[in-house]
């Protein structure tokens, strides 16, 4: 019986790369659905093809043939434009090495987006501050990235991908370049924000010590999917 | 088109906040310089128009000068020209001459020159002869066998050792002077004139009355020139002095002097156009490169706010925004430079020719034209280059695939 609704669908999803003639087979009819509430753990070696799906679910990459919809909506043949807005409004983004704007501070990190989705400033500041709250550093709003340890900058990085409220966050090998400690927070603020708001998430890691923070873990090689099992 | 701006502006004021403030500061610097260079040039060629204008003007043809047709050689009935001119209320000054050409000997010292014989009084209105007297006295109303002579042809002046002169005249000398009729008289000077332009000190005056026995003449005029109230109002006065019936050549000081000034002009128009272009590229340039380097060291930057969500649109505004903000203090410190260097000469003019002074004219219209080019012209420089970049795609960008 399905307890939550299903929010991604993705059926036969094929990424091809054609570099210099030499056709790169990344990811290979891969199926699969996400109900809302998992924390899904996207496993693989190197060139398992796991970023490249990471990216066509984050929409920032296409897939040469294949079906992906989210909440019954084909966003693979969205304009561009509405692709912009749908990352935007509905889904969040955490990069292996932050990717925060180094002139901005914390809060002007996070309160950035809620200004381009049209919010008050004011409104804007409140919810940078609540996000920032949320990953413990609410008495670090206005240091800028490179007053932040690594562990912070991820966190200021997750709290700029949640603070709009996303139906679905991505987060592409969030701890690659953090230690294990520091690792283990940054997965413990990813798993609270699971439990405690039911947030999707969508993670890459390829560390087999991330995927216990998951509720299910999808295994890829050589762009194929070899498991997909939900852990207890 | 509003998120976008707000955004732009958040993200370039963070930007200019938290950026190099040694870099931002060469930037201005920079741009004040070349708004300097844009500006400083067309001003100073703006106050040697003035110069050579008001030359012109006030010793050559007024505003408005007539002068006999084609086939005459003087205007018959000149009073009677002078009346009708005289009626019109936009007219401040009229005033009749002469011209004869003469040799003029002193001692051994012989020159030729053009004497102009003027009605003294009739002159304070139109002209400054009356008012560059460096010795003696100007002509007056009653003044027969007396001469002004030109300080260029009076030995030790300047200019004096470029032409020939007369060699050391001084107020109540006696100088011969033949005319081009053969007639000769001999004249005591009364004055010596220095307008440092030489149609005024390569010259001579004595009064109209002189002349006109020397020429054999009754009434007649070589030119009369006139004065009007306002101006720029010169083609409406001549209109309405051919209205009154003046079968006259009768001219605005412009087209008289298009063919004495106006190849300088051009030259000088040319010089001033190329200046311009020269700053303006130099200062695209410096923009474009500016905003180039820095959208190419930011491009994953750029690709990660486009995959967050962020437009390209509000992207481009805040490399705009960047753009606006250096040619803007850089604009006001340019200006700043301007207006001290302006001040400046204009309380220690540049001596050109020795003795003519020029400094710039600060003309807002010019200065309000400048400002608008450049920040039109570094909207451009910095939008360009952001264009470029926003328009790779996010993983091009981010991981430069």
């Amino acid at each position: 019986m399905e307890k939550e609704k299903t929010i991604i669908k993705v059926k036969d999803m094929t990424r091809h790369y054609n570099t210099n003639g030499i056709v790169v087979k990344a990811l290979n009819n891969a199926s699969f659905e996400i109900k809302k509430g998992e924390f899904i753990a996207i496993m693989g070696a190197s060139g398992s093809g796991k970023t490249t799906m990471l990216r066509i679910l984050g929409l920032l990459d296409k897939p040469t043939k294949g079906q992906y919809t989210i909440n019954n909506l084909d966003v693979v043949n969205l304009p561009e434009e509405e692709r912009n807005y749908y990352r935007l409004t509905q889904l969040g983004y955490v990069f292996q090495d932050y990717a925060l704007i180094n002139e901005m501070t914390a809060s002007e990190n996070v309160h950035i987006l809620s200004l381009m989705e049209g919010k008050s400033k004011k409104e804007s500041l409140l919810n940078a501050k609540e996000a920032l709250e949320n990953v413990g550093l609410g008495d670090k709003l206005e240091r800028v990235p490179n007053q932040l340890s690594g562990g912070e900058k991820q966190r200021v990085a997750i709290a700029r991908a949640i603070a709009k409220k996303p139906r679905i966050l991505f987060a592409d090998e969030p701890c690659a370049n953090l230690d294990t400690h520091t690792s283990g927070q940054v997965l413990e603020v990813l798993k609270n924000l699971n439990k405690k708001f039911n947030q999707t998430i969508v993670m890459v890691t390829h560390e087999l010590w991330h995927t216990k923070y998951a509720s299910r873990v999808i295994q890829l090689k050589d762009g194929f999917i070899v498991s997909d099992k939900r852990r207890r | 088109m509003l998120k976008d701006i707000n955004v732009g502006f958040v993200s370039a004021l963070s930007s200019i906040k938290r950026g190099n403030k040694k870099t931002s500061f060469f930037i201005i610097v920079v741009l004040g310089l070349i708004f300097m260079n844009l500006v400083f040039l067309p001003a100073l060629i703006s106050g040697m128009m003035n110069l050579f204008v008001g030359l012109v003007q006030e010793y050559q043809y007024g505003n408005i000068v007539i002068e006999p047709l084609e086939d005459n050689s003087y205007i018959n009935n000149a009073d009677h020209v002078l009346k009708k001119v005289r009626s019109l209320s936009e007219v401040t000054g009229v005033a009749k001459r002469l011209e004869a050409g003469a040799s003029l000997k002193h001692n051994q010292k012989m020159v030729g020159a053009t004497i102009k014989g003027l009605v003294p009084r009739d002159e304070e209105d139109v002209s400054s002869y009356p008012y560059i007297v460096s010795e003696g006295e100007f002509l007056g109303e009653l003044s027969r066998d007396e001469i002004m002579i030109g300080a260029m042809l009076v030995e030790g002046n300047f200019g004096s050792e470029i032409y020939d002169n007369l060699g050391d005249v001084k107020v109540g000398s006696l100088v011969n002077v033949t005319y081009v009729n053969g007639v000769e008289k001999t004249y005591k000077v009364k004055g010596i004139h220095s307008g440092t332009f030489e149609l005024t000190d390569l010259g001579a005056l004595v009064h109209y009355k002189e002349l006109e026995d020397v020429l054999g003449l009754d009434g007649e005029a070589s030119s009369i020139v006139v004065r009007i109230e306002n101006e720029g109002e010169e083609a409406e006065v001549k209109k309405k002095i051919i209205d009154l019936g003046v079968k006259e050549e009768i001219s605005t000081w412009q087209e008289k002097s298009e063919s004495l000034i106006k190849q300088a002009l051009q030259t000088m128009g040319m010089m001033d156009i190329m200046s311009k272009i020269v700053s303006l590229i130099v200062g695209a340039a410096l923009i474009f490169i500016i905003i180039y380097i820095n959208t190419l060291n930011r491009k994953r930057e750029i690709g990660i706010l486009k995959a967050v969500g962020i437009t390209p649109n509000s992207i481009r505004i805040s490399y705009v925004f960047i753009s606006l903000f250096y040619v803007v203090l850089g604009i006001f410190l340019g200006l700043i430079m301007f207006i001290s260097l302006a001040l400046y000469l204009q309380a220690n003019p540049i001596m050109f020719y020795e003795t003519m002074e020029i400094s710039p004219a600060i003309d807002a219209g010019m200065l309000i034209k400048s400002i608008l080019t450049m920040a039109g012209m570094s909207i451009i420089a910095g939008f360009i280059p952001a264009w470029f970049v926003t328009r790779k795609n996010i993983l091009e960008a981010i991981w430069g695939r």
